[in-house]
């Protein structure tokens, strides 16, 4: 096999419809990639540049082969464009046919009896003679795959090639491609993960033109969870109702959430909070960011009712001015709360699905038996998260990430009027970053809930988050 | 003051002992209403003090302090406790007369004066509560007539019952009236709002007496729960040196072992503990166990008798006003134990290990318990009450001593329970003498041999029979099912 292909801070720009921005990317012979992501994001751009599709404006390409196999959509458009302007340019008075299949496959075929039997078993042995742009677009797939696996190539790129296929072809095709993993190295687009070969050796993931991860297939945890994400991106379900039988006391939607007044906070003589004032008025989604020891879990403290100290200030929360014969438990209700403190707390042996229900009660652990329907609630968040099949499976045996997302499932799950994000993506690596955040957005999207988004770096910012609250260390 | 008990007659006494139920959480409908408006004043802030503030004040109930005036103008620990959450710190003076429930959460041995102190300043018709009836039972307290007095008593120490608060749970509870305090027939009512103020409502509460509480709970914390673990841990940190064993490992084994094989025990009692066990280290635990039983019964008859009939509390008393003579020679004693000096050493053991290691320790906790639990209950203690006072509370104390050894349990307890475990530590030590001659490394130490590791089916079956039926699990695993989810502790 050939040599390693190596993109590096690649750009491209397909026609200006399309960037792909600062692509790191190395394959190596041997390997074989399967490229995901979302629609739009640019998997079917970044394999056709390893065909040499777009205008490289940054960045090199090298140790691509010279002879690379192609099959995509766009290929197949441009062929078609191709032999519809044949019949445009074609002398006036005679009728052209167009281009037959068999000339179609067999001029400059480097595999004749590799093309002989792909025809057969493709079943395209009677449409030899048709003329090409007369073919179906399955058959003229089935033409443009005959056409790649039939020369030779040196790599060879598959841009949804299952697509429209019958389950025998499928089957057929599918073990063709088995059959030649030790001579020729493969890229391939794929949608769903159901349909990935065995063979796959590695998974590209691409988001908004950007080439964000590669996970190696040997890595179950990486690739379950990339399996989550894309998941979690492409699925059709929503953010689960709430449950009927637990609806919180109404808000009077003339009131604030939360009003601090002069909030302070010390001990014995040091200052952490110095009188602060902060409104937080229904629907406004708020972002406080600040440096370690600037105060921000003290704040947030003192409007969960946390601090022994929402005791001492000034703090409307909910209805409730505090201090008044209120308990925590009816502050609580109206919160959803998700922090890496929580996560160390919640060290009980419970099944995920329990942690989830236990949302609905504010409690780390269940101590009060869960009705049906919030059964089914939990359920369809699991759906919603792609755990399905972990519902009954302890919680602290699973990894960080997924134990950050079932804690955020936990916290939405009663639709509080207010979610508290503490830091949520603090200690998880790249990929649960990514699921983290695309599960906030689908909340955002689909809820009435006031989001409160409490992070490090006044840079990281959520969409939709149009108010901004900076702490500074004392 | 006269021994309250001994005042009693006999039908009064053993009614009194029996008086345990197991409460229905329906009982506890009516939340914190009871309490609700009114001003509950706590005096001390340590470990109950603070904690139960922290919880009834989040469960909307207006609390603050009452601190003595040293503490106040030192402003020592309690304090700061008390300041630094935000709540309202005053004097008797200021705070008591307008009280409308003072908790009295000081040390036992300081009740006679706290509440001598306190009660003229408390207004008519108030209540005082106590977290622990040994004043009222054993010193026999005298409270004035208009006032009710109730006990709340968690089964915790006061860390824990903060932190399953916080968790949205509890911690298991016992409340009490006392019946010659209830003027106004409220003291049930208040009782019960107080322990769902603390949450312990959520984990089981058992509506008893004073009597049976302090009776029981005095049982329990000298013999088998600081006793026996204070007894356990010397002999077999001695005999391990003894045969040769790596003192920093056998002092790992037991600083952590007890901690290690308890978490069985409060996951699935007596039965789950001996379980991790192979088959025959499960055999030879029963053994040893049963062997133990039958040395040690009397002596858990005598500390039972000397409860019941007032000895050990006089004798206590006694010390008390000797300023602590015998405590404070016991403690320093206890500090130069050979297992105390010794560090763990920096060796990794598994958690099975522990287990397989540590066959007579686990012999050692199954004796003591079954011996506490059947003693008590032999006494007229209802079984409810005496699974809490002697399997419940064991895991909570073996985690003291894998933080600090035997300084860190002894420091934690109360000092009533510190001066029952010497009492029970200096007379098991010399009675279990003859009996650890026998021991050798296979039971503590090094585990079985692998030449050990047939087993007859007909013995097993027996052994396994003997565990499962034993009254301690059934009330066991009843009890367990209602505190379900049950923090796993790392
Ligand atoms: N520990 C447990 O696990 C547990 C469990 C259930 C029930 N209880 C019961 O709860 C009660 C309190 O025990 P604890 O363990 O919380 O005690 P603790 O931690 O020793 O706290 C006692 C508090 O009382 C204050 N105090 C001490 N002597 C005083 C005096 N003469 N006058 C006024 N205040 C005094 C101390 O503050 P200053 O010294 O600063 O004044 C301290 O804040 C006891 O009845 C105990 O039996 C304890």
């Amino acid at each position: 096999m050939g040599s390693i292909i190596r993109l590096e801070n690649l750009c491209v720009n397909f026609d200006d419809r399309f960037n792909l921005h600062n692509i790191e990317w190395t394959i190596e012979p041997n390997q074989h990639w399967v490229i995901t992501g979302t629609n739009g994001a640019g998997k079917s751009a970044l394999a056709a540049v390893l065909a040499g599709v777009g205008d490289i404006e940054n960045g090199t390409v090298t140790g691509l082969p010279n002879n690379v196999g192609l099959v995509s959509f766009e290929a197949q458009a441009e062929l078609i464009a191709k032999e519809l302007k044949k019949d445009d340019a074609d002398i006036m008075d005679v009728i052209s046919l167009g281009t037959p299949v068999y000339e179609m496959i067999f001029d400059n075929c480097q595999d004749p009896e590799l093309a002989h039997s792909l025809v057969e078993k493709f079943g395209l042995s009677k449409l030899l003679d048709r003329a090409f742009r007369k073919l179906s677009t399955g058959e003229t797939r089935k033409v443009m795959l005959i056409r790649a696996l039939s020369s030779k190539p040196d790599l060879l790129i598959l841009d949804e090639p299952f697509d429209g296929l019958d389950v025998d072809t499928l089957a057929m095709l599918q073990a063709h491609l088995a059959s030649i993993i030790e001579t020729t190295p493969m890229v391939m687009v794929l949608n769903r993960f159901d349909e990935m070969p065995d063979f796959i050796s590695h998974v590209a993931y691409v988001d908004q033109g950007k080439l964000t991860l590669t996970v190696d297939k040997k890595d179950d945890n990486a690739f379950n969870e990339l399996y989550q994400l894309l998941h979690l991106k492409t699925t059709d379900l929503s953010v689960p109702e709430a449950d009927p039988a637990n609806k919180l006391p109404a808000l009077d939607p003339s009131q604030p959430l939360v009003k601090l007044n002069q909030a302070t906070i010390k001990y014995g003589d040091t200052v952490i909070v110095d009188k602060l004032d902060w409104t937080i008025q229904q629907g406004q989604h708020w972002q406080l960011s600040g440096p370690n020891g600037s105060g921000k879990t003290c704040v947030l403290s003192l409007i969960t009712g946390d601090h022994p100290q929402c005791y001492t200030n000034d703090i409307f929360v909910f209805g409730f001015q505090r201090g008044n014969g209120e308990s925590i438990w009816q502050i609580k209700q109206f919160i959803g709360y998700v922090s890496t403190a929580l996560q160390w707390e919640y060290r009980v042996s419970t099944s995920c699905k329990n942690v989830i229900i236990s949302g609905f009660y504010d409690s780390i652990g269940m101590y009060t038996k869960s009705t049906d329907n919030q059964k089914k609630i939990a359920d369809q968040w699991l759906a919603l998260l792609g755990m399905k099949d972990r519902a009954d499976q302890p919680f602290n045996k699973l990894s960080y990430g997924d134990q950050r997302l079932l804690l955020i499932a936990r916290a939405m799950v009663k639709h509080p009027p207010l979610l508290i994000l503490d830091e949520p993506c603090l200690g998880l690596d790249d990929m649960n970053r990514q699921l983290v955040l695309a599960l906030i957005e689908k909340i955002c999207q689909g809820s009435e809930t006031t989001v409160l988004y409490v992070n490090h770096h006044a840079e990281d910012k959520i969409e939709g988050i149009e108010n901004y609250l900076g702490l500074k260390k004392n | 003051m006269a021994n309250y008990f001994n005042t009693l007659p006999l039908r009064e006494q053993l009614a009194e002992l029996a008086k345990c139920r197991f409460m229905n959480s329906s009982e506890f409908a009516d939340g914190v209403e009871a309490l609700k408006g009114k001003k509950m004043v706590v005096i001390g802030c340590g470990a109950q003090g603070l904690n139960q503030g922290l919880n009834l004040r989040d469960s909307g109930l207006d609390v603050s302090y009452a601190l003595r005036p040293e503490a106040i103008a030192q402003k020592r620990q309690s304090w700061k406790n008390a300041t630094e959450n935000g709540f309202v710190v005053g004097t008797y003076e200021e705070l008591i007369p307008t009280a409308d429930v003072v908790l009295n959460l000081t040390p036992d041995k300081q009740h006679t004066a706290v509440v001598k102190a306190v009660m003229p300043l408390m207004k008519e018709g108030a209540c005082l509560s106590y977290s622990h009836g040994f004043n009222i039972v054993e010193e026999g307290m005298k409270i004035r007539d208009d006032l009710t007095v109730i006990m709340v008593a968690p089964k915790c120490p006061g860390s824990e019952v903060r932190a399953e608060y916080v968790r949205g749970f509890g911690v298991p509870t016992l409340i009490a009236v006392h019946e010659d305090n209830d003027p106004k027939g409220e003291g049930l009512a208040l009782a019960k709002a107080y322990a769902v103020g603390t949450g312990g409502h959520k984990a089981g509460v058992l509506m008893s007496s004073f009597i049976a509480e302090v009776k029981s709970d005095l049982m329990g914390e000298q013999t088998i729960l600081c006793g026996m673990l204070q007894t356990g841990s010397i002999l077999c940190f001695d005999k391990m040196v003894e045969e040769g064993i790596d003192p920093g490992y056998a002092s790992r084994l037991i600083q952590y072992g007890w901690e290690t094989i308890t978490e069985a025990l409060k996951y699935g009692g007596v039965t789950n503990m001996l379980d991790r066990l192979s088959n025959p280290a499960k055999i030879k635990a029963f053994d040893l166990s049963e062997e133990l039983k039958v040395i040690m019964r009397p002596l858990y008859n005598k500390h039972q008798d000397d409860i019941i009939d007032g000895t050990f509390s006089r004798v206590m008393m006694e010390d008390w006003a000797n300023d602590d003579a015998n405590l404070l020679k016991w403690r320093a004693e206890t500090a130069e134990t050979n297992f105390e000096k010794t560090p763990a050493g920096d060796v990794e053991i598994s958690e099975q290990e522990f287990f397989d290691n540590g066959i007579l320790m686990v012999a050692m906790v199954k004796a003591g318990v079954e011996l506490a639990f059947e003693t008590m209950t032999a006494a007229g203690i209802v079984a409810e009450s005496a699974y809490y006072e002697s399997l419940h509370e064991t895991p909570l104390i073996a985690n003291t001593i894998a933080r600090k050894k035997l300084y860190e349990m002894n420091a934690t307890i109360s000092d009533t329970a510190e001066y029952g475990c010497y009492l029970y530590n200096h007379a098991c030590v010399p009675l279990l003498a003859d009996f650890m001659k026998g021991i050798k490394t296979d039971v503590i130490g090094k585990g079985l041999s692998v030449e050990d590791t047939g087993v007859d089916n007909k013995r097993l079956i027996e052994v396994n029979t003997a565990l499962r039926s034993h009254p301690v699990e059934a009330v066991g695993a009843v009890l367990r099912g209602h505190m379900a989810d049950m923090k796993k502790i790392v």
